[in-house]
């Protein structure tokens, strides 16, 4: 307990130990609601329809983090190293609206757009509604490490020096970005495990082909509560232990 | 050996003017400082001749071609930051081989080029350290040799000695005046520190509000101070060196 040495600051401790539980309280609290019900929990491991949606969470928000490295490195070499008129709408409408744009909506937009050619209800639908709204942590993430490296002139040296573009992003600019790619990664992954409504719309919940844990608890968390509480503990318990993966892992790369 | 021309360069920032009709022409192998205080438009200048910048008039020639046109990683000129800019996560064997791959050098060429370079900067034995574990002036020399690995035409130095401690200044600045003497390379060094410019210099370029008001040898500049601000700006080197100026009073 930091020691409180004023009445301000006991204000704000206590506003932020409020804030703490709050955020605690509703992370862990699945683990204290399934009590003494953890058989149920280890049964739905074993559960078809729970190993399918699993599958399909996990395998697709992997891709999903690797398509959002692959697209987020130009994009973030673009706004990082280039300017041109309009840029800054550019950074909005590409890093900040699909983080608050309703995914539902997106969904909705998808269906429209890429429906009529039979892309959706299917694995790729899965994909690409939850590229749209979890590429962006690591399109951010990137580019504000490429403006710091900016910042620091390391590609005005390297220019001098005679590298090309290719030179300095393959020798500069990722080998000094690899803590930031990761974190941008491990977000978009973590975004992508837990995006519903926009995969809901437009890919449906169809078992072992576009189902995935958050459509399965949506859809289970009436008529069979068990399986929703138990798929979402395995799916949080995942999550936790690949984001503190993931962190262990840049803190390492220190 | 090449012969630097800054050919009437004028530069603005929006509507400040940084760099007001500048003219200076560097012979090869000279070591030209450009000296004036901050924000004179000294960086500026490095930064148009390096290529970073377009000069909004004027033109940059070297050898009598203007080089406006050519991209930074075409016109083989090194730069040496402030803060000497090593790649930090490279160790110094990589920050000095860096240009030599970048140009397909193969590894055993460029592993002699590298040891060459790392013994005439006394810096063998510390190849496989990273920057964070070198010493300021350590540092320095790492960056020199890298700048000069790449045998570029032009070398250019911004604020050399303003990282390094007062206890090691002048060996340091010895070691940099020694070292490009040797590479004979024509050499543009801009600082505020009229100690350093007439250490390094074999011409100082004075330079105001982005114009050049005198550009002399050290010696001539001291006699002969074309006006009292330039006079006010190296007054502490009557002292240093022991020379009066014609009309001067310190």
């Amino acid at each position: 307990m930091v020691k409180v040495r004023d009445r301000f600051e006991f204000v704000v401790q206590t506003l932020a130990y409020i804030f703490i539980a709050y955020m605690l309280i509703s992370l862990f609290y699945l683990y204290i609601a399934v009590g003494e019900n953890w058989n149920l929990v280890w049964k739905a491991l074993f559960d078809s329809r729970v190993i399918g949606a699993l599958a399909i969470s996990v395998s697709s928000a992997f891709i999903v983090g690797g398509l959002a490295i692959a697209a987020g490195i130009p994009v973030a070499y673009l706004l990082a190293h280039k300017n041109f008129r309009g840029k800054s709408i550019l950074e909005t409408l590409l890093i900040d609206m699909p983080q608050t744009f309703p995914p539902v909506t997106e969904g909705l937009v998808y269906l429209l757009m890429l429906g009529p050619y039979g892309l959706s209800y299917t694995y790729a639908a899965v994909i690409i509604a939850k590229f749209y709204v979890s590429a962006p942590f690591t399109v951010s993430f990137m580019t504000r490490r490429f403006r710091e490296i900016r910042g620091a002139g390391f590609d005005i040296i390297a220019k001098s020096l005679g590298a090309k573009t290719i030179h300095i992003l393959s020798w500069v600019l990722l080998p000094l970005s690899a803590r930031d790619l990761l974190a941008g990664f491990s977000l978009t992954w973590a975004r992508a495990m837990g995006e519903l409504a926009a995969t809901l719309v437009f890919a449906g919940a169809v078992p072992w082909k576009t189902e995935i844990i958050p459509t399965l608890v949506y859809l289970t968390s009436r008529e069979a509560p068990q399986i929703a509480i138990a798929a979402s503990v395995i799916a949080e318990t995942l999550s936790l232990i690949a984001l503190l993966s993931f962190r262990r892992i840049a803190r390492e790369r220190e | 050996m090449r012969e630097l021309k800054i050919d009437r360069v004028t530069k603005y920032y929006g509507a400040f003017k940084a760099l007001d009709n500048v003219e200076l022409t560097i012979k090869p192998q000279e070591f030209m400082v450009v000296m004036g205080p901050s924000g004179c438009g000294k960086t500026t200048l490095l930064l148009v001749i390096l290529g970073v910048m377009n000069p909004d008039g004027g033109h940059i020639l070297l050898d009598g071609k203007a080089i406006d046109d050519l991209p930074i990683e075409e016109r083989n000129i090194s730069y040496v930051p402030q803060d000497f800019g090593l790649f930090p996560h490279l160790t110094v064997y990589g920050n000095v081989a860096f240009g030599l791959k970048v140009r397909g050098y193969p590894e055993d060429k460029t592993r002699g080029e590298v040891d060459r370079l790392l013994a005439a900067v006394d810096l063998q034995g510390l190849e496989e350290r990273k920057p964070k574990e070198l010493s300021a002036g350590q540092r320095q020399r790492v960056a020199l040799a890298r700048a000069l690995a790449t045998n570029p035409f032009v070398l250019l130095l911004d604020e050399p000695l303003s990282n390094i401690d007062e206890a090691t200044k002048a060996e340091v600045r010895e070691n940099l005046k020694a070292f490009v003497a040797k590479t004979r390379i024509t050499t543009v060094c801009v600082t505020h520190n009229p100690e350093d410019a007439f250490e390094l210099g074999d011409r100082i370029a004075v330079m105001f509000s982005g114009r050049i008001i005198q550009c002399d040898s050290p010696l001539n500049l001291l006699q002969e101070p074309v006006n009292e601000a330039v006079k006010r700006l190296i007054a502490p080197m009557y002292l240093l060196w022991n020379v009066k100026g014609k009309e001067q009073s310190f």
